[in-house]
């Protein structure tokens, strides 16, 4: 037993060396003033919390994970329970396809957006074709609503999977007997299926809502002048000014956040068991 | 003990052995290539180091075998990425090492207190005396009266329009706060052109605003007009042709070589003034070939390699003699004659409290 332990060793020396030692350099870093000779400080903790403007961006990215993970629910959903459950043949490659544009980069597919959601772009050409809208105009792109749609294209794969796991190891007596025993499909659904497949959900929502919060890329590209969130201020802080001291403590501000949502949903599953 | 147990052995061992080399393959491969360069530096011409940007002018294939040919040297460049990157070289074993570099105002004043750069003896250079006057008063290149940086090329961030779909000629940088334009502008997502446009659009000194507070509310006002903030050249150019913005902030080079490319841009140095950038040669303390450094930059501002590069899509030229050379229409549709000149404002050195500043002002803008 202990010798199969140490093979996990090469694993956590990569863990240790190259993402917990950075991460308490950042910390360090988070501490230290801008000052020629760097002093320990809280000054940029508190210069976070006593300026409106970065508590009020943090909400709005709060915000903006939230409506992605929802969506990325109410369509990952149905898709998994259709693959677990209806289809025999083909799931195999509908994973496939949901896999496949993770092999793109993350900045070409928010570049593949603008060029489809732009006014006069191709969507918007096509909804002008079949009569949709009147004109070539959408007025979606520069907006938010693109940057969450691009959100949800990229994260709702993880969800999918996620529930698609949990509804395969559902067993199917148990759907079978709640409908021999009377119960309506909406019934069964909601006292049966759901229940069962609620942890799926919430791993679901934590590998959509925990790097949403983080999103950088998406809101810049696509959300035009709204598109600020805290991720872009950080951004800005490494890139723009070499304010690795601030853009550390808006960093592990964010980090303690996460933390603390992925405590509560873990909360949440305990409940279950 | 089991043949299983043996044979996970095995493999963490060599995982480890793997590992161990892929560490060390580095830091050899590192080591071979400082001797090569041990190696090729101990050739009988004087070898001139240059370090500047990628594709910007000095590495011109033809410019090289120029100015070899003519003093019998050779150039061997070293690019940048940033002037951060430029500063850090310098500071990190540079001395001693280049000759010739390129910085700008965002690091010079910081590099000539550092002691990084020779003093320039500018009677050793034949062309430093038809650089425009405007130069000699900036501030960057010089401390204590005496002159660290020779002026190379300048630019500007003003703007630009399509001139299919804007039909008057535009010539005041309010049209950023036209209403009738409204959705079809494109502001820059930068702190310091943001601040410095506003500053100029209300009178202020671009470079030491005096009331911050009045330029945000003025980019505040500002923010609903656009289609979007652009950061790279590239979005630009791409909301410009799909006739997504009519007008925006633009860069000179830019601007004319999306013109060359028959694209239906305008680019004005509007009347209230614009933001302008200069890059410096500047000679590295201790470079190792003084006289053939000066040759380089001499070189650098002489009116046939300018008008060269400007006529080939360069940046604008220093050397006067280099634009009265072209004749007005050219001039004054490039913007590099001596009146757009003299309306921009430099962008000057500011310390790390002024950049937070106005970081923080631009991020509270984006943020409403």
């Amino acid at each position: 037993m202990k010798k199969k332990v140490l093979l996990m060793s090469p694993a956590m020396f990569i863990l240790f060396a190259f993402a917990i030692v950075p991460l308490f350099i950042m910390l360090y870093y988070s501490f230290l003033s801008d000052s020629a000779v760097a002093k320990f400080t809280l000054e940029n903790y508190i210069n976070f919390f006593s300026k409106g403007f970065y508590l009020k961006l943090t909400w709005k990215t709060i915000k903006m994970s939230i409506i992605v993970t929802l969506i990325c629910i109410v369509i990952a959903y149905p898709m998994a329970y259709i693959m677990a459950k209806v289809i025999e043949k083909g799931k195999n490659l509908i994973l496939l396809l949901i896999i496949i544009p993770f092999w793109t980069s993350q900045l070409v597919r928010a570049y593949s957006w603008l060029v489809f959601l732009r006014d006069g772009g191709v969507l918007a050409q096509f909804l002008n074709k079949i009569g949709l809208i009147a004109t070539t105009d959408m007025g979606i792109l520069f907006t938010s609503k693109a940057a969450i749609i691009a959100l949800v294209h990229i994260f709702f794969p993880y969800m999918v999977i996620t529930i698609y796991m949990a509804l395969e190891k559902l067993d199917n007596s148990v759907i079978e007997a709640s409908k021999s025993l009377g119960a309506k499909p909406i019934e069964t659904f909601r006292r049966i299926i759901l229940p069962l497949s609620r942890p799926g959900i919430i791993t679901g929502a934590i590998l959509v809502f925990v790097p949403c919060l983080g999103s950088f890329v998406e809101p810049r590209i696509l959300g035009g002048v709204n598109g600020s969130v805290i991720g872009t201020v950080i951004e800005d802080q490494f890139f723009e000014i070499f304010g690795w001291n601030f853009g550390s403590a808006i960093a592990f501000i964010l980090l303690a956040m996460v933390l603390l949502s992925m405590g509560g949903m873990s909360l949440l599953l305990n409940k279950e068991k | 003990m089991s043949i299983g147990k043996t044979l996970k052995r095995i493999i963490a061992a060599i995982l480890v052995l793997s590992m161990m080399m892929a560490l060390t393959a580095c830091g050899g491969g590192k080591e071979q290539g400082s001797n090569q360069e041990n190696n090729t530096s101990e050739g009988e011409k004087t070898k001139l180091v240059v370090v500047n940007w990628k594709d910007y002018g000095s590495d011109d294939p033809r410019v090289i075998k120029y100015f070899e040919q003519q003093y019998n040297c050779e150039i061997v460049h070293e690019y940048m990425a940033s002037e951060e990157e430029l500063l850090t070289k310098l500071r990190t074993g540079g001395l001693g090492k280049y000759d010739v570099v390129l910085p700008n105002a965002s690091i010079l004043p910081v590099a000539i207190d550092e002691g990084l750069f020779e003093e320039v003896d500018t009677s050793k250079l034949e062309n430093y005396q038809y650089i425009f006057d405007k130069f000699s008063t900036l501030p960057e290149n010089k401390k204590d009266g005496k002159i660290y940086a020779v002026p190379w090329v300048w630019g500007s961030t003003a703007i630009a329009y399509n001139n299919e779909l804007v039909d008057e000629e535009i010539d005041s940088i309010n049209v950023l706060w036209d209403e009738k334009y409204k959705g079809m502008i494109a502001f820059r997502d930068d702190f310091n052109d943001a601040i410095m446009t506003a500053a100029i659009a209300l009178g202020q000194d671009p470079s030491n605003p005096s009331d911050l507070n009045a330029i945000k509310q003025k980019l505040i006002e500002q923010k609903p007009l656009n289609r979007t903030y652009w950061k790279t050249g590239d979005e630009w150019s791409k909301l410009f042709a799909n006739k997504q913005i009519a007008v925006g902030m633009m860069w000179s080079g830019q601007a004319a070589t999306m013109k060359k490319a028959g694209e239906p841009v305008t680019f004005v140095v509007p009347k209230e003034g614009a933001i302008g950038w200069v890059d410096y040669w500047g000679v590295v303390k201790d470079a190792p070939n003084k006289d053939m450094a000066y040759k380089f930059i001499d070189y650098m501002i002489s009116k046939e390699f300018q008008l060269q590069w400007t006529v080939s899509g360069g940046p604008a030229p220093v050397n006067s003699e280099a634009v009265n050379a072209l004749d007005k229409e050219t001039i004054n549709e490039m913007n590099i004659g001596e009146d757009s000149l003299n309306k921009l404002y430099f962008i000057e050195y500011h310390g790390e409290d002024v950049k937070k500043q106005w970081n923080e002002l631009w991020q509270e803008v984006k943020a409403q």
